[in-house]
């Protein structure tokens, strides 16, 4: 019987990794006994008795979920002009707000819909289904946005992720009176590195407002900073970790660019730069929690981890084939259409149909969702043949589609994967993973396999 | 399965016995874990919140 396991060299002065693609199985063993472990004995052994249900795991985290979370964009406005925005320009400058009637009749009848998919107590674990205001900038509508947070308090957990320009005293106020998660974004240090891609319409700098917002966000519990990765910020990475954990900033999250629209490719960071400036990020952000005790997350870090560790833990829905698009959630565009996530709101052709008149069901039956939802890299080259498909998915599929010319084409920073897959796998081996996840980052979950 | 309440074991400091099957005595010791949970994350790469806790 041939090894299903694959050697892959991590860059470790010990350990090489073997994994089962298929599964999403992986061990670290001996580089001096890598051909005696892929040939047989007590491991593949093991692993053999396990396979089946790993597959049945991972098929149903690929295949089998129903969605509970809706990312809702209540204004296609947005005071702000990013480079690499996913918003098409004209959206963005004169484009309509939703009316709060609108709003609240969206609201309800996606109450209605996640009580059927996912239960009216929470099958899924008595939790209520997310709902995240999302950009543009929902702020420019705060009024309808506000109102819907209080009529909904009973039936979503609710997020807002906003550029931090508009979230006054009594914003902030408002949401964490109401236990509302805030995301910000900002990609530099100093204002400098932060205008040469964030910016108002008229060129102004907002990068002063930003770390105001972040000065009153301090000791929240539920907030987080995004910085885009773009060539104009990428040397400036390890100091932006610094200035986040001088901030106390819970989670953050270093993303690279998505390069969904032509703007962003003209900012994109090659791999290879990525993940040196990338990893050097990350160690300052070990280094902090050894000085200080206290940890700076950062989560699509984090996520990878969580996808090697324990796939059906992670947190992000973008790191997996299908993604989460139009399965784990969808988007609400302001408009009243429903897309498999707001990274297609730009994208005609994605258009599932309008919430209020055809219904989210028909939405995620149609054939503009089927390209997304149906995604999946066991099917084309060269994810096929990768020992890492399951760790990374290949995202995203709205920029594998408009920069690499279709949904079987890889996304736009496939080495940068791979890269990150190897870092943790030698943070495992070194037994320093849990620097970088949470605390209790595995509570309420079962360990499956378990080998030293 | 086996409940386990703590994260990732950590590494033995002793290499394990060729006897069990895992890895001659002068061999670094293998090592594989795997756990598993009910999935729910809806997060994506424009927003995000990681404690399952906090996701309740």
């Amino acid at each position: 019987m041939s090894s299903p396991l694959i050697p892959v060299d991590i860059g470790h002065a010990t350990y090489a990794a073997v994994t089962d693609p298929a599964t999403a199985f992986w061990a670290l063993v001996d580089k001096t006994r890598l051909t005696e472990t892929l040939s047989g004995g007590a491991l593949l052994e093991r692993y053999r008795d396990q396979a089946d249900a790993f597959a049945r795991e991972l098929h149903a985290l690929r295949f089998g979920l129903t969605p509970s979370g809706v990312y809702l964009n209540p204004t296609e406005r947005c005071n702000l002009d990013c480079t690499y925005c996913y918003l098409p320009g004209a959206q963005r400058s004169g484009g309509r707000h939703m009316p709060g009637e609108t709003l609240n009749a969206s609201l309800a009848a996606l109450r209605d819909y996640f009580a059927t998919s996912m239960g009216r107590d929470g099958a899924a674990g008595g939790r209520k289904p997310r709902a995240i205001f999302h950009g543009a900038e929902p702020l420019m509508n705060r009024d309808a946005v506000f109102a819907a947070i209080d009529d909904f308090a009973d039936d979503f957990a609710f997020g807002v992720q906003t550029n931090g320009t508009l979230l006054d005293d009594a914003a902030i106020d408002f949401l964490t009176a109401r236990n509302v998660s805030i995301g910000l974004s900002l990609d530099g240090p100093v204002a400098g590195i932060t205008d040469a891609t964030r910016r108002t319409w008229g060129g102004k700098s907002v990068h002063d407002k930003v770390l105001a917002a972040m000065a009153k966000l301090r000791g929240y519990g539920s907030w987080s900073v995004i910085t885009t990765c773009t060539q104009e910020n990428l040397p400036w990475l390890t100091e932006m970790v610094e200035l986040f954990h001088a901030h106390e900033v819970p989670t953050c999250m270093l993303n690279t660019v998505r390069c969904t629209l032509p703007g962003a490719r003209g900012v994109k960071p090659a791999d290879g730069g990525m993940a040196r400036a990338f990893f050097a990020a990350l160690d300052r952000t070990h280094a902090l929690y050894r000085e200080s005790g206290r940890k700076l997350l950062v989560a699509n870090f984090a996520n990878i981890l969580l996808a090697i560790l324990a796939p059906t833990a992670r947190r992000l829905m973008c790191d997996i084939s299908p993604c989460g698009g139009g399965r784990a959630f969808f988007a609400l565009a302001a408009d009243g259409s429903l897309y498999p996530c707001s990274e297609f709101i730009g994208l005609p052709r994605f258009n599932g149909g309008k919430l209020l008149e055809d219904g989210v069901d028909a939405a995620l039956a149609s054939a503009a969702f089927r390209p997304v939802v149906t995604r999946d890299v066991d099917t084309f080259e060269p994810c096929a043949s990768c020992a890492i498909r399951h760790f990374c998915g290949s995202p995203c599929p709205a920029e594998a589609h408009e920069m690499n010319g279709g949904m079987a084409r890889t996304g736009a920073f496939c080495d940068f994967y791979k890269a990150q897959v190897n870092y943790a796998l030698r943070l495992i081996a070194d037994g320093k993973a849990d620097d970088y996840l949470w605390d209790g980052w595995d509570d309420g979950t079962e360990t499956t396999f378990h080998w030293q | 399965m086996t409940q386990t309440p703590s994260a990732i074991p950590p590494a033995p400091t002793t290499p394990a016995s060729a006897a069990d099957g895992t890895a001659p005595p002068d061999a670094a010791p293998t090592i594989a874990v795997r756990k598993s949970c009910n999935p729910d994350g809806i997060g994506l790469s424009h927003y995000v919140l990681m404690d399952r806790k906090a996701a309740r």
